[in-house]
């Protein structure tokens, strides 16, 4: 277990902490913009930095004061850090104590073939393999790894990404992730912690974290485009200008919210059809609305919508059969299904209740 | 990548922009080659072997590879921590200890001999206990190889320093998260990926001890390096027969530069 306790570090202007966390045998993926010190965490954490003040320690053993090599930290560099004058065999054989052990990470990794090269010529995939072996090679206590995904390009990090998921879960260690890209800390982690500033905004599941973000910056951070003020009306609804929505949050009257609708959950439906009965959707949150925009991402439509007159502005994701169902186009009038569970409320900071 | 030439340049005409630069520069370039030329072309090889073979040309060029083997030693030796820890460290005094390193480099030679007497003359305290133990430090090797290392040693620091520098901290720092010491991290890592650097600068170290004149003469007239030896041939003989050991040393400078290209690594491109 992973224990970071009160941590803090300033220099050159920035501050960072206190960060509190404690990351059992599981993946802890950190998640935030540049410069938030998701960075500067794990510097502290593997020893290249020291804290001004707080503590970390790792299976009961205090490491502070302790030095990089006798920490069994495990360190995985955004370009693997590879020593370039070695070959593969050679870098994973640095840290490895035989043979065997180098032969049985190359067949995990799958990176047999690649052993005698030097990683001047192995592809950006490869290296991080073999950064990963080298450092598995030396048998550590926790694995810290910073942005290793983050230089190669998408279908290699589709893959790359499904197989670490994989192999950290055959890992009995803590494992720290750090990213700036929210599929990757969703899929990697069994936990997210989100950093701004310095510090930990929130964290807790991918599910949580994405459903119920806990502020304003959060929200935007985790993809949710669709950010509006509002104000709780009682009795399960909230109030958007002149639009009321049913929800399944209880907020006291009156009170000022930030009211979020993920993109990925709000449908789109044919402005003829009336809402199935039986839908989740309570009939005051079907919405009459305009198509103004739409963008083709590949595997889904971004689709921007004026709905009710103009009073919400929303974006929402949509699959290709609906988009061709629906035939949306500029223009192309729509009804916009928001079910109450979709909707999430943030109380503003300064509200009394 | 955008290529390195474009299409619409060599497209021109003969007297394009680069054409231009490239004849005003080689005026400059028949300066420096011309001289060289004319004095290898001037001294016919039975008179340069003649010459060269003579006694005082013989003990001169031992006393210049030795010394200058020696200074580029010392200079490596001491060179190299302080080249590491100035490729490390941070803050301001990087920048002082820095500008001190380089201050040989602009010191005009025979003022670097005269400082270097203030220290180790004769007549100065560390001067008289060093000739006390038997080891003079004027007119003597100890003298020329003192003076060579004041003035050549910074190559040493500047190059490696350099060198240290390319080597990507993270490198280090993945090493030791592996368990490795810092002392096996430089041995095994770094030292490794800037051996070419270091290497290229112990050579240029060595390059500017053998042409070494200004100190040298101010700290050790005897035993004779060979620029010391040309000198005295030059203002007593006349300068043919200084010429054949200055082939010598035009000789010894192009292997250098030859050293240096097939390291890969000229600091001076």
């Amino acid at each position: 277990m992973l224990e970071l306790s009160n941590l803090t570090k300033t220099y050159a202007g920035f501050e960072f902490g206190p960060v509190d966390a404690t990351v059992d045998d599981e993946v802890l993926a950190v998640l935030g913009p540049s410069g938030s010190g998701k960075t500067t965490l794990l510097s502290v954490i593997a020893g290249i930095v020291a804290p001004d003040s707080g503590s970390v320690s790792l299976n009961g053993r205090a490491l502070g004061g302790r030095s990089l090599e006798d920490r069994r930290t495990g360190l995985v560099f955004q370009d693997g850090a590879l020593f370039p004058h070695l070959t593969a065999r050679e870098n994973i054989g640095y840290a490895a104590t035989s043979d065997d052990r180098i032969d049985e990470l190359a067949t995990l990794l799958e990176i047999r073939d690649v052993l005698d090269r030097r990683p001047a010529t192995l592809s950006g995939g490869e290296k991080q393999r073999v950064a990963l072996a080298r450092t598995l090679a030396a048998d550590p206590d926790a694995l810290l790894l910073d942005e290793p995904l983050s230089s190669l390009d998408a279908p290699i990090r589709r893959r790359l990404r499904s197989e670490l998921h994989a192999l950290f879960d055959s890992l009995d260690i803590p494992v720290v992730y750090v990213t700036h890209d929210q599929r990757t800390a969703t899929a990697l982690g069994d936990r997210i912690a989100i950093f701004r500033d310095g510090t930990i905004e929130q964290i807790g599941p991918p599910s949580t974290v994405l459903r119920e973000p806990e502020t304003r910056f959060v929200a935007t951070f985790t993809g949710n485009e669709n950010l509006f003020e509002g104000v709780a009306a009682g009795d399960a609804t909230v109030r958007v200008g002149d639009i009321e929505l049913r929800t399944n949050e209880h907020i006291p009257a009156e009170s000022a919210v930030t009211v979020c609708l993920h993109p990925s959950r709000i449908r789109l439906c044919d402005p003829s059809a009336r809402p199935a009965d039986g839908s989740a959707v309570h009939p005051t949150n079907v919405i009459r609305g305009t198509v103004d925009d739409w963008l083709n991402e590949g595997t889904e439509y971004r689709v921007h919508v004026n709905a009710a007159g103009t009073s919400l502005a929303l974006v929402t994701t949509v699959r290709p059969p609906a988009f061709d169902h629906l035939a949306i186009d500029a223009g192309a009038p729509v009804q916009v299904a928001i079910p109450p569970q979709a909707i999430h409320l943030i109380p503003h900071a300064d509200a009394e209740f | 990548m955008f290529p390195a030439k474009s299409r619409t340049d060599s497209g021109l005409g003969r007297f394009d922009w680069l054409s231009i630069t490239f004849v005003l520069g080689a005026v400059l370039l028949c300066y420096y080659l011309l001289p060289l030329v004319s004095l290898v072309v001037s001294q016919p090889p039975d008179v340069v072997l003649r010459r060269i073979t003579q006694p005082d040309v013989i003990s001169a060029t031992t006393t210049s590879v030795v010394s200058a083997s020696t200074s580029a030693l010392v200079a490596t030796v001491f060179g190299l921590p302080l080249a590491y820890w100035l490729a490390r460290a941070d803050g301001q005094i990087k920048t002082v200890v820095t500008a001190l390193v380089v201050l040989p480099l602009v010191l005009p030679p025979i003022v670097s001999g005269m400082v270097l007497l203030t220290i180790v003359g004769p007549e100065t305290l560390v001067g008289r206990l060093a000739a006390a133990n038997g080891l003079p430090l004027t007119r003597s090797v100890a003298g020329v190889v003192l003076a060579q290392t004041f003035v050549s040693s910074p190559f040493v620091v500047v190059t490696a320093k350099a060198a240290f520098e390319s080597v990507d901290r993270s490198l280090e720092y993945a090493s030791r998260s592996l368990g490795k010491s810092r002392f096996t991290t430089f041995r095994r890592v770094t030292l490794p990926l800037a051996w070419p650097g270091i290497l290229a600068g112990v050579t240029l170290a060595f390059a500017r001890s053998i042409g070494e004149f200004g100190a040298t003469i101010m700290l050790a007239y005897y035993p004779r390096t060979m620029p010391v030896q040309i000198w005295v041939s030059f203002t007593t003989l006349g300068l043919d027969n200084a010429f054949p050991a200055a082939v010598v040393l035009v000789g010894i400078a192009v292997a250098t530069l030859v050293v240096l290209n097939a390291l890969g690594q000229n600091p001076l491109e």
